[in-house]
């Protein structure tokens, strides 16, 4: 069973990982626009001969 | 191909502007080529094995096709090498193009490849040799291992590179779900793989017992979260929309549907372990988060569902988008039926049967298999430049293999609550029903013939695919590198940016106050664990003693063939399953088992109390020929178990091995092992002899019967010494 | 008058409005006008037509596209590049546009490839909800002013205004927000992962070191939770005391620390678990009730003041040459030059040129007054027609507008004016907590000391009202939402809120109850031949007076004449010659050519009747009524029983009569009103105790907006400019008003409901919490079923309520 203390400190690590992602992501203005990624990437570079 | 400029380059034109350069398509190519190759390999197993259970003799009596063996190659083959390099493959497609960018660098992309091969390879010869950890999803020995990690990180340190060097500011939700998938997997191995070796190719779990069982579960669950969700709904948030050429239904819930999925979905692992030695807190911990996995699961599923809304006239056309809407309803009912099973009582009947074995494959077979054909069928005409060859032979796969999922399906939905039903039925005297397990086997047979047919379908349309891609293929040309452009990436300094830490320090003493804590938090950590990991907390029973030198060649013989994929060693506090096998099964039993074998699946019975149940000679004419001791039975044969000498070269390092792992074996006990072993091999062989069967002491079957004679007795000697 | 007979209907291939003529096309596609036209040709030349294939229709068409004749000189002065531009270091430049005619993905594909138009601009990434362009530009190869006209000439002019410029700085206050709940998350999960086996039992001895290992870990997780997630309500409380007030807040706040206090001495003492998954619990959902109730709606603006109408540059005569120079250096003595629809920026007089000013924006009176040269012109007119040129006399800061708008009633804003009902509630509730609290404490102290402290902590604790203080942000933001997707939007929640109080409502008439573009015109006088409708159209195009156009618009026929000596007198009328034709619109005196009694005169142009004269023959005359909006009639009716209504026109009285149709009294109907009278009257409402609604359309009814408690603004286009107000409501949804009403009415209903029933929790917790039969199982199991209950009840029935009435 004490290995539950490893489990939970790997768990804890990535998570508080994860946090500073999203707390990176938030301030970085990663969230700022909610919408138009969503559409930029149906466009692809290629094909300028229509 | 068209060169990226170099740094100098770009100081010397001064400023920024369109920069050319193109796609690595190739390397996408070569894995789309490698998840057709291995599908095939992987299903085909797969096939063979469904046969195998009705089939026993299609083994041919030829150790290494035998199902104990190749039952881990094919989940081996299907999870790592047909998901894994379908992974990789819609990864490096989607990641270069939301991020603008090409891969970091090609040779990492050529070595992850051919890395990624070469595992799959080692795994392909080294599963039917017996080369084996015996843990589920994770069977591959320490070298392969390794080499694992290796190539995993070099896998991370490309898309990283590539993430680094992005020419798109925002990081597309997809991306988030590849960085998850990358950064938990490598932790998630590293940690269940911790083992030590024995020999080159043979190695201990540092773990034993509840703590391996533990540490397993945790990642098996996780992989299955991290390896075959994540990165598939990454790719689904990518290819969904590209196929039906419109934005996802709501790139808002997506966002948090990402966050929440990957802060509950770490911690659901042990609901796999519900009514084993396990405390209760630990299990229903895993229950309750599991249930709570439910919102965010759907929550990507209705958004995957809802971005075809008003489309769905195009799904009616196209066979892409049929495969895909398959792939994400499978998707939703596989994520409603794992909260689901993780409920106690239904759990109680679903454990160790078939219906795990449905829910499995609803989950590969329809979300990862048809959203891998979807990706196909619209990656490989893109790659090749032109369309599709035939969308009839689409069309044809789709629903074949929607058919074979249903025949799969329900037929083990079948076979699974029918035998467990059975398993539990008791008649009015208070007696098992169908107190011989064999009788439960039987009576499910026809499920398994219709599982094979169901899967010989999903395999004849993938064939069907891969003829209709290569078409596809010869009608185009391939184009290695696509030319693309787009602004660099430029940052704009902000006036006095210089001195940002102090002030961020000054400024800010609440965050500096979270960040403080969070250090303080993995310190803390880092410093208690080592004193955990070598010093076990197990309340042990004075009664469980380490296996002797023989037992312990017995058990990794066991280990070898497999034995554990169909057979537990793991009674749950049911009546009907103590009455069926014994005495249910205490966390303290298991303080010596490196690895922990208490199986997930009870093909045959479970055999935790298996030790003084049978003479030696019984076990000894059921290796030889199972249908002559038990008629109709559906276990292979094992005739070259009588053959083949016990590897009493390795004895020492055994016990060295597990000496250091905390098995007290007194010191200077490895040099007298083998004389121990001689002498109990001696004394099974002098019994069987009496009994009729002629072996020499040195043959694999006497240390077998060992182990076997040994499972569960501990306990019955202490009832035995207190009565 | 005969109906002009429509061909099957032809649709532009740019902007897919129909097409009218079918003779501007370029093979076989057909474009309404030029305009669009010109925009194809744009991008076919640059291969950008893959623009029509992303969605349908994608252009926007140019036909109505007001043209804007001075051009964007004005960015080429360097003050305002600078004012304007988000970067620069003299290289590099980049800059942020407003754009609301952005719709579609064609939109977003085509702006953000605009360096294939023009490969200076290196970068351009657009921001779609916010209707806003990012552009990065090498600025020695292309000047901002090419971008814009660049921009414009693919049909994105964006919109530049004073306005924005000032306003720069974007408040974080959301970003702050994600942050807590983030890290409010975080712990949350894994404090729920640790507290969660102290009720599955640990029984057997070696767990005591897990329980001691999971205490510790829940004491850390939980110091960000109170110290960072929660420190808002803190601060909140605590300038809630300053001012000696009690809001909701101070229980919340009361019962964190509580909670907080108590489990560390809980666990450091060995005597207990904690509450830990409550607390985090606790902030988590407090905190996702705020983000539920931020919604925002992101290329609206609820804060535009006069300075967004106002140009940003002006074209000034220098020794006979023209030059453009931002307002702000504009001097006296200066002579400007005012073309058709632009808007004067500082007081002036009339030098040259025929002037015709429609005052709209300061009197609300939309017929354009003549000026005559000498004359002056006060700021904030819009001139329509010809250019004129002008003297300036005072300069923008001082104006008359500048000076109007700087008054204190408009700027100011009383935000505290209105006490929620959630602070109301509070208050009381908090007294009696405290009171039931220090009850339970003086009950247990016989017992013990400890029993005291228990039950007094366990009260204040179980009572902390997370069920009120989660019902409005989730009540109020979801109506909020639903008022959204009918087209209404509302600034933040506190509107619907009010929104409920409202007694009275005032209408603005212009713009607003009548629609701006459209009119009724009748002829009377006989029937008019087909050809008399097109020579009195081929005359009647040759002014921009809003009557001729109005005229214009309402005859079909299209076969149209030359006119020669076309004459146009200020404020009487037009004449010219068709053919061997003498036709004169406009007064009676005017058209008869003959001097009558004026009185007569006046009366007529009010009544907006344009008499018609052929050859010097009166022939009859025009009457142009406006036309109410759709379900007006059906709004007032049903809103006059339980409402005051009143109606405040800045035009004269011609409408009078068409509105005592809908109104039975005339005191309601205020005539000539300026912007101020509108606000005065509005604050004698207010002095009488009234709750006052205000819907406007126009810069002249801003003051009015601010004052009443709810000011909306009416709008045919919502992203383009309206002014200051707490809703902007979509014109073609003026018909749903009274649904809104009534749906914030029974939205605060339903909060009240809500209350009630979070209030049985607490008494159903507080009664355990005094018995002292309080545990933490209890607590983490009540309170997020409270929340949660709350939460379901007040979004399922706001829903509800939305439904039956068909929103």
């Amino acid at each position: 069973m004490s290995v539950i203390v490893v489990l939970i400190g790997a768990s804890l690590i990535v998570a508080a990982g994860f946090l500073s992602a999203f707390i990176w992501a938030v301030k970085s203005g990663q969230y700022d626009d909610r919408y138009t990624p969503s559409v930029r990437i149906l466009f692809d570079n290629k094909e300028e001969n229509k | 191909m068209i060169k990226e400029l170099t740094h100098e380059q770009k100081q010397q034109f001064g400023v920024p502007s369109m920069e050319q350069f193109s796609y690595d398509n190739l390397i996408v190519k070569n894995f789309a080529i490698a998840t057709m190759v291995w599908a095939v390999v992987g299903m085909l197993v797969g096939v063979i094995i469904a046969i195998q259970l009705y089939l026993p003799a299609l083994n041919l009596n030829f150790q290494y096709i035998t199902y104990g063996r190749i039952r881990p190659l094919h989940t081996n083959g299907v999870i790592f090498a047909f998901v894994g390099n379908a992974i990789f493959m819609g990864i490096y497609y989607s990641l270069q193009r939301v991020c603008k960018a090409r891969m970091f660098s090609d040779l990492l992309s050529k070595i992850h490849f051919w890395g990624w091969q070469l595992i799959i390879v080692c795994a392909a010869v080294m599963l039917p040799a017996g080369l084996t950890t015996s843990k589920e999803y994770a069977e591959l020995e320490w070298p392969v291992d390794i080499l694992i990690a290796l190539v995993w990180v070099i896998f991370a340190i490309n898309m990283f590179g590539t993430i680094a060097k992005r020419r798109e500011k925002h990081m597309y939700v997809a991306v988030w779900f590849y960085i998850a998938t990358v950064v938990t997997v490598a932790v998630l191995h590293i940690v269940n793989s911790i083992e030590l070796p024995v020999s080159f190719l043979k190695s201990y779990s540092v773990y034993a017992g509840v703590q391996d069982a533990l540490v397993q579960w945790w990642y098996g669950h996780n992989a299955v979260a991290f390896f075959l969700t994540t990165p598939y709904l990454g790719m689904m948030y990518y290819f969904l929309p590209k196929a039906a050429n419109r934005p996802v239904y709501s790139y808002k819930l997506s966002i948090i549907h990402f966050w929440a999925l990957i802060f509950i979905y770490i911690w659901a692992g042990p609901h796999h372990l519900l009514y084993t030695a396990l405390p209760d807190w630990a299990q229903s911990l895993g229950t309750v988060f599991s249930i709570m996995l439910i919102a965010p699961s759907w929550g990507g599923m209705i958004n995957g569902l809802l971005t075809l809304r008003g489309a769905w006239d195009k799904v009616k056309e196209d066979p892409v988008l049929k495969f895909m809407v398959v792939a994400v309803t499978a998707y939703g009912m596989a994520t409603f039926e794992g909260p689901m099973l993780s409920l106690k009582n239904v759990n109680a009947i679903a454990h160790y049967t078939d219906w795990i074995v449905s829910h499995v494959h609803v989950g590969a077979l329809g979300w990862n298999g048809f959203l891998t054909f979807g990706m196909l069928y619209w990656l490989i005409p893109r790659l090749f430049n032109t369309s599709l060859y035939s969308k009839k032979l689409a069309n044809l796969h789709f629903w074949i293999g929607t058919l074979g999922i249903i025949f799969y399906v329900t037929a083990m939905y079948w076979a699974g609550i029918a035998q467990s039903l059975m398993w539990k039925q008791f008649t009015a005297e208070g007696i098992l029903q169908y107190p011989n397990f064999l009788t439960t086997t039987q009576e499910i047979i026809p499920m398994y013939v219709i599982r094979s047919i169901g899967g010989a379908m999903f395999l004849t349309g993938v064939i069907i695919m891969i003829y209709n891609l290569y078409k596809t293929a010869k009608l185009g040309s391939f184009m290695a590198n696509e030319a693309a452009e787009a602004p660099a990436i430029f940052i704009e300094k902000k006036k006095g940016s210089g001195e940002k830490i102090h002030r961020f320090l000054e400024k800010k003493p609440m965050k500096f106050a979270i960040l403080a804590t969070i250090v303080v938090l993995i310190g803390g950590l880092i410093e208690i664990i080592p004193t955990f990991i070598i010093k076990s907390n197990v309340p042990t029973i004075s009664s469980v003693h380490p296996y002797t030198p023989l037992e312990l060649q017995g058990r990794d013989i066991y280990i070898r063939e497999g034995c554990n994929t169909c057979h537990s060693q793991m009674i749950r506090p049911f009546r009907s399953e103590t009455e069926r096998y014994g005495e249910y099964s205490k966390a303290g039993e298991f303080v010596y088992d490196h690895p922990f074998l208490w199986g997930s699946k009870r093909t045959g019975p479970d055999l935790q109390r298996e030790g003084n149940k049978y003479p030696n000679v019984w076990h000894y004419l059921h290796m030889q020929d199972p249908r002559s001791i038990s008629p109709g039975s559906i276990m292979p044969a094992y005739p070259w178990l009588e053959k083949q000498d016990i590897d009493i070269a390795g004895t020492e390092a055994k016990i060295n091995t597990l000496r250091k792992l905390g098995v007290p074996y007194p010191f200077g006990f490895e040099n007298t092992a083998n004389d121990s072993l001689q002498r109990q091999a001696d004394k099974i062989a002098a019994d069987l002899q009496k009994n009729g069967a002629a072996v020499e002491s040195n043959k694999e079957i006497v240390a077998l019967i060992a182990y076997l004679q040994r499972l569960g007795t501990d306990i019955q000697v202490t009832k035995s010494a207190v009565k | 008058m005969p109906e002009f007979s429509t061909k099957t209907e032809i649709k532009c291939y740019h902007c897919g409005e129909p097409c009218r003529n079918h003779d501007i096309t370029i093979e076989d596609k057909v474009f309404c006008c030029n305009g669009c036209k010109l925009v194809y040709e744009i991008l076919e030349e640059n291969k950008l037509c893959k623009y029509y294939s992303l969605d349908e229709k994608p252009g926007i068409s140019q036909s109505e596209r007001k043209i804007n004749t001075s051009g964007f000189a004005y960015l080429d002065d360097e003050q305002i590049q600078k004012q304007l531009l988000d970067f620069t270091d003299g290289k590099i430049s980049s800059i942020s546009f407003f754009i609301p005619q952005m719709h579609c993905s064609s939109c977003i594909w085509l702006l953000e490839n605009m360096y294939k138009l023009n490969p200076a601009i290196f970068y351009s990434q657009v921001n779609f909800p916010e209707k806003k362009l990012s552009v990065r530009f090498k600025e020695n190869e292309i000047s901002l002013r090419k971008i814009v006209e660049l921009l414009a000439s693919i049909g994105y002019e964006p919109q530049i205004s004073l306005n924005e410029v000032e306003d720069k700085v974007k408040s974080n206050v959301n970003k702050r927000l994600y942050y807590r709940i983030g890290v409010a998350g975080f712990c949350f999960g894994n404090i729920m992962l640790l507290s969660f086996p102290e009720y599955l039992s640990f029984d057997d001895s070696i767990s005591f070191f897990y329980k001691n290992f999971f205490g510790l870990l829940n004491i850390l997780l939980s110091i960000p939770v109170i110290l960072y997630c929660s420190s808002d309500y803190f601060k909140s409380a605590y300038t809630g005391i300053k001012q000696k007030t009690i809001n909701i807040d101070f229980p919340i706040s009361l019962g964190l620390a509580v909670l907080f206090i108590r489990s560390v001495i809980e666990i450091l003492t060995n005597s207990g678990p904690g509450f830990f998954d409550s607390l985090s619990g606790l902030v988590f959902f407090l905190l996702a009730g705020k983000v539920f109730q931020s919604k925002t709606y992101d290329a609206l603006n609820f804060e535009r003041n006069y300075k967004s109408y106002f140009p940003l540059s002006v074209t000034i005569k220098k020794s006979g040459e023209e030059q453009c120079i931002p307002v702000s250096k504009l001097k006296v003595g200066d002579r400007i030059i005012i073309r058709n629809n632009e808007l004067i920026p500082g007081d002036a007089i009339l030098f040259n040129g025929t002037a015709n000013i429609d005052y709209s924006f300061v009197t609300g009176e939309s017929i354009p007054v003549g000026k005559v040269a000498g004359e002056i012109i006060y700021a904030g007119g819009r001139q329509t027609g010809s250019a004129i040129e002008l003297e300036v006399i005072r300069t923008v800061s001082q104006s008359y507008l500048t000076q109007l708008w700087n008054n204190e009633t408009f700027v100011k804003r009383d935000e505290d004016k209105f006490k929620s009902l959630v602070n109301v509630v509070g208050k009381y509730f908090t007294i009696v907590i405290i009171l039931v609290a220090a009850l339970a404490f003086v009950y247990w102290y016989p017992t013990s000391i400890k029993a005291a402290i228990n039950a007094f902590t366990a009260v204040l604790i179980i009572a902390c009202p997370c069920g009120i203080a989660l019902t409005s942000p989730f009540a109020l933001g979801n109506a909020m939402r639903i008022l959204g997707r009918n087209k209404f939007y509302v600034k933040n929640t506190s509107v619907v809120e009010r929104m409920s109080k409202i007694d009275t409502i005032v209408f603005d008439k212009t713009g607003t109850i009548t629609k701006s573009g459209d009119s009724n015109v009748n002829f009377s006088g006989g029937l008019l031949t087909s050809f008399e409708q097109r020579i009195i159209k081929s005359l009647a195009r040759n002014s921009t007076h809003p009557l001729s156009i109005k005229i214009c618009d309402a005859i079909k026929e299209n076969e149209l004449f030359e006119t020669n000596s076309f004459i146009e007198h200020i404020g009487k009328g037009i004449g010219g010659k068709i053919g061997y034709y003498d036709i004169r619109l406009g007064s009676r005196s005017f058209v008869l050519a003959k001097e009558m009694e004026d009185e007569i005169d006046i009366v007529d142009m009010l009544n907006s009747k344009v008499y018609l004269s052929i050859n010097n023959k009166l022939r009859g005359y025009f009457v142009i009524n406006n036309i109410y909006r759709e379900g007006f009639e059906e709004a007032v009716n049903s809103l006059k029983h339980e409402y005051d209504l009143s109606v405040l026109s800045g035009d004269n009285e011609g409408e009078k009569e068409n509105l005592l149709r809908f109104f039975d009294d005339e005191s309601q109907l205020l005539f000539k009103q300026k912007p101020e009278d509108k606000l005065q009257y509005i604050k004698k409402l207010q002095g009488k105790g009234k709750k006052v609604m205000m819907l406007g359309d126009g810069l002249n009814d801003a003051g009015g907006l601010k004052q009443s408690d709810v000011g909306i603004a009416i709008s045919e286009d919502v992203s383009s400019f309206s002014p200051a107000c707490d809703a902007i409501l979509d014109a073609s949804m003026f018909s749903n008003l009274v649904k809104f009403i009534q749906f914030s009415i029974s939205t605060k209903r339903i909060i009240i409901t809500s209350f009630i029933i979070s209030v049985i929790y607490n008494i159903l917790g507080v009664t355990l919490a005094f018995q002292n039969t309080f545990s933490p199982l209890a607590a983490a199991i009540l309170m997020p079923i409270s929340s949660i209950t709350v939460v379901l009840f007040t979004v399922s029935f706001t829903n509800l309520s939305a439904k039956r009435r068909g929103l």
